[in-house]
């Protein structure tokens, strides 16, 4: 379905110094910079995959996604989706695709919703009767009929991401792309976007790139994720395969019956941990610990914690996602090394 | 003293800050530039034909030199007390960011003057200097004489200031429109239009028949280019000259006045509103 | 139909397919943007009426200007008081037209493509270009146009010029291709954009050097006349299809001079804007 090799694109971007003399001398003299935004990305996504698309600030996702959308020509490399090459064949290549940018809306500003519909209708060719039986699917998963008749400008952050994925997934695509579906929105919005995006992934079979910072979004929806950093793949495999590798990090969370005592807790002495395995930090009214279950088995980190300290409560939590990844962005594993 | 230094401080760098800007932007402010010296150029050969037209040197009391100094003076003028204080208070007004400036230890209007100072010093040194000294040579070449009078360059820088003061407090008075107006642009072009017309930044007020040209004169359009541009020209004179500076003074504290009652009432409207 | 595409292999698919469809899907859409735009002029009747009063004022002090002048003198370079008149008012019916339908390229070479909101039209089926411009109507070209009709009108009335079937031939033509020309000098600027980010400016300059053409281009001397002429075409616009009608001169020549010339000009613009396209940065990470 998508199969992309050796991507790559550079930017020249002017430096500046900062301050007033900085101004003034790049009237004079532009200092400019080769950046490479992607840097050598190979992937493959088959049909009907969510794949998510993760990396830090400006690792080179929005990038790689305007490419992979056709908005951008990359420097070099070889981009196929759906047998079509986007930035040459563009304008038949967008049919067959959906694109929602979180941070902007595709729809009028100033038209009620359902006259950016009928627009798109006539954008996309689509035919009276499939119009309103696509309608009727994503009102149903969408519930847009709340807001349908109100002009843009009027609705709230949640409803318009869900008017926005509409129209993005109006012309029926075989691949979607959302980039941050569910930035800036609230829990109960981003979980009924979650529920929505996995129903027109069964329903059409729609191939889907997600690229998101909330990684409950991966948690729900992604079976596989790629991650990128400074325009490189650092991993590509399933979720469960990166918990596996990564995810021996438990965090023990312990509240203390006097807070003083804190001070008492070394295992790292103990069982000679180093600052990779473990961390510890006073939360508001406990403590986290956080530590390496490759190198301490958790019943004896738990004997080694009660036998020390004076304890109310204790619990232990599954590998955080976030640690994961935090600890792949440092770790430097080469980019197509299988992890 | 140790006031004044702490004025300096704090509004020192929204001079800063304007230069700065000035600099991201200067690729839009030499287009409009240059597109002002197009409408000069085609100003300049209009005149030329009309005067070749009449077969006099003169036209209704303004040699073609007269004409030429005219027509590039007042459009440098409008340059120089031209401000952008319209569009940015509306706008931050429009989004809400004008609290921004309401929750620091600053004065409103005198901060968005401060940062405009910046962009002036560069207009001033960039394309004000230059003409000058361009038109300058013009006269001196059609003259033959050096016809440049220091005083009448101080008097005009005189008379600038406050027409750019005047500019200013005229743009506040519109941008607070924008608490009552859904759209402030159309109103914006309205009002480039109006001033125009009335300024005498393309008909010359001396033109107008009489009664028409008293009232013009009395107007605050009047005060904004057409008075610094006459006073550099040596058209206003001894009693003249007094009154119109005068005249443009008046109006300055006209208008002070009013936007400062405005902005008070704007305040506490913005208090009802919660922001 | 004219037809814009982004690489001649495209063009091929372009006419292969059911072009009567395509013609009639920009019909349907456009309908709903003027439909859309009508609701809104409704609700902000205020604002329109404003743009369209501003534009209709700043006509009024240039006639005013030119009435100054001749109150002075007989004529201007040869040109009587209704026939420069009649020439100033013929420079306003293309420049209208064009501000009416295409006045979104403004936004392209101000706003669109330096906020990255361009990426919109190109993950859309249609061309990006005839996209932009069909999202807007601009209404205050209504100032330009109607004062650009009443004075063709009347001072063609005061001059007794009637036109024969072949100068309305040539009057239709030169408006279109008029604002062809027009439409073309903003593609081009604004697709500048593209490459600088903002071109605003840059498409100011040039706009504004149609201000040369509302007035006989005799005037001018030699090298702003080869210009307008030739460089920036504008004189295409008004003084070359006013000076025929008026003067009298071949009809012919006249309009396929500017059929040639506003051609060029919109091919070039459109080589520019597609190399823009492939150039785009798009904004943000």
């Amino acid at each position: 379905m998508i199969e992309v090799k050796n991507l790559k694109k550079e930017f020249e971007k002017t430096i500046k110094d900062p301050g007033l003399s900085g101004a003034i001398m790049s009237l004079i003299h532009k200092k400019t910079t080769t950046v490479k935004a992607v840097d050598g990305l190979t992937m493959h996504v088959d049909e009907g995959e969510i794949l998510g698309f993760i990396g830090p600030n400006g690792a080179g996702k929005s990038t790689a996604i305007k490419m992979l959308t056709g908005i951008l020509t990359p420097t070099s490399g070889t981009l196929k989706i759906n047998g079509q090459i986007p930035y040459k064949n563009r304008k038949e290549y967008v049919k067959e695709i959906g694109v929602v940018f979180g941070q902007r809306t595709q729809l009028w500003w100033d038209l009620p919703l359902v006259e950016t519909y009928s627009v798109l209708k006539e954008i996309y060719c689509i035919d009276e009767a499939k119009f309103k039986d696509r309608m009727d699917f994503l009102n149903e998963v969408l519930n847009l009929q709340e807001f349908i008749k109100s002009p843009v400008r009027t609705l709230s952050l949640g409803q318009r991401m869900r008017a926005d994925i509409a129209a993005s997934m109006l012309h029926s695509p075989k691949v979607l792309f959302l980039d941050e579906p569910t930035i800036g929105l609230d829990v109960v919005v981003k979980d009924n976007i979650r529920k929505a995006i996995s129903k027109i992934n069964k329903n059409d079979k729609t191939t889907i790139i997600l690229t998101t910072h909330d990684l409950n979004d991966i948690e729900t929806l992604c079976e596989r994720i790629v991650m990128i950093d400074k325009g490189k793949m650092v991993y590509d495999g399933s979720l469960y395969h990166m918990k596996e590798t990564y995810g021996k990090m438990r965090e023990v969370i312990i509240a203390l019956n006097n807070p003083e005592e804190i001070k008492n807790i070394k295992p790292d002495k103990k069982f000679g941990l180093t600052a990779d395995d473990y961390d510890i930090a006073k939360k508001a009214n406990s403590v986290s610990m956080k530590f390496n279950s490759a190198k301490v088995e958790i019943p004896d980190m738990l004997n080694y914690i009660l036998g020390t300290v004076s304890v109310k409560d204790i619990t232990v939590k599954d590998a955080d996602i976030e640690e994961i990844i935090k600890k792949i962005y440092k770790s430097e594993v080469k980019p197509g090394e299988a992890v | 003293m140790k006031q004044f230094k702490s004025v300096k401080r704090t509004y020192g760098a929204f001079v800063n800050a304007g230069i700065q800007d000035f600099i991201a932007y200067k690729a839009s402010f030499f287009g409009f530039f240059i597109g002002e010296i197009f409408m000069c150029f085609v100003m300049y050969f209009i005149w030329k034909a009309v005067y070749a037209s009449t077969g006099r040197t003169d036209f209704m009391g303004f040699t073609m030199l007269d004409m030429m100094v005219y027509v590039f003076l007042t459009h440098i003028s409008g340059f120089l007390i031209q401000t952008d204080a319209t569009f940015s208070i509306a706008s931050e007004i429009k989004d809400g960011s004008i609290i921004m400036r309401m929750i620091k230890p600053v004065n409103v209007d005198l901060s968005f003057l401060f940062f405009e100072f910046g962009s002036k010093i560069m207009i001033i040194t960039c394309v004000f200097v230059p003409v000058m000294i361009g038109l300058e040579i013009y006269r001196y070449i059609t003259l033959g004489y050096v016809a440049f009078k220091i005083t009448r360059l101080l008097l005009f820088i005189v008379s600038i200031s406050i027409s750019y003061l005047l500019s200013f407090y005229l743009n506040l008075i519109f941008g607070y429109l924008a608490f009552y107006l859904l759209n402030i642009w159309g109103f914006g072009v309205l009002k480039e239009e109006l001033i125009k017309f009335f300024s005498g930044a393309v008909i010359p007020i001396a033109f107008f028949p009489g009664v028409i040209k008293k009232v013009f004169g009395f107007l605050p359009f009047a005060s904004l280019t057409y008075t610094p541009v006459m006073i550099y020209m040596e058209k206003y004179n001894g009693i003249k000259l007094i009154f119109n500076l005068s005249l443009q003074i008046v109006w300055l504290f006209a208008f002070i006045a009013f936007s400062s009652g405005l902005w008070k009432w704007a305040e506490k409207r913005l208090a009802v509103q919660g922001g | 139909m004219i037809c814009i595409c982004s690489e001649p292999e495209n063009q091929r698919k372009f006419l292969d397919r059911k072009d009567g469809n395509k013609l009639i899907r920009f019909i349907k859409l456009y309908k709903i943007f003027v439909a859309q735009f009508l609701k809104n002029l409704m609700e902000y009747r205020i604002d329109f009426l404003t743009g369209a009063v501003s534009f209709l004022i700043g006509q009024i002090t240039n006639i005013l200007f030119i009435t100054i002048i001749f109150s002075q003198i007989p004529s201007l370079a040869g040109w009587k008081y209704y026939e420069i008149m009649f020439i100033y008012g013929y420079s306003l019916l293309p420049k209208g037209i064009d501000h009416l339908l295409t006045d979104n390229l403004w936004s392209v070479a101000y706003f669109i493509v330096r906020k990255g909101d361009f990426d919109k039209y190109l993950t859309r089926p249609i061309n990006p270009l005839l996209h932009v411009i069909m999202e807007k109507f601009q209404f205050d070209a209504l100032g330009e146009l109607i004062t650009g009709i009443v004075l063709v009108i009347y001072s063609a009335i005061q001059l007794n010029y009637v036109p024969g079937a072949e100068e309305v031939l040539v009057i239709l033509i030169t408006i279109l291709f008029g604002t062809l020309i027009f439409t073309s000098v903003k593609i081009a600027c604004c697709a500048i954009a593209f490459w600088i980010k903002k071109s605003g400016s840059i498409l100011q300059i040039f706009y504004m050097s149609s201000d040369f053409a509302r007035y006989p281009i005799t005037i001018y001397n030699k090298g702003v006349r080869f210009i307008i002429s030739y460089v920036i075409p504008f004189a295409f616009t008004s003084y070359y299809p006013a000076a025929y009608l008026l003067r009298g001169g071949n009809g012919f020549v006249c309009a396929g001079k500017t059929i040639l010339i506003s051609s060029i000009v919109f091919c070039i613009s459109l080589l520019i804007w597609n190399r823009g396209i492939s150039a785009y940065e798009s904004a943000g990470s």
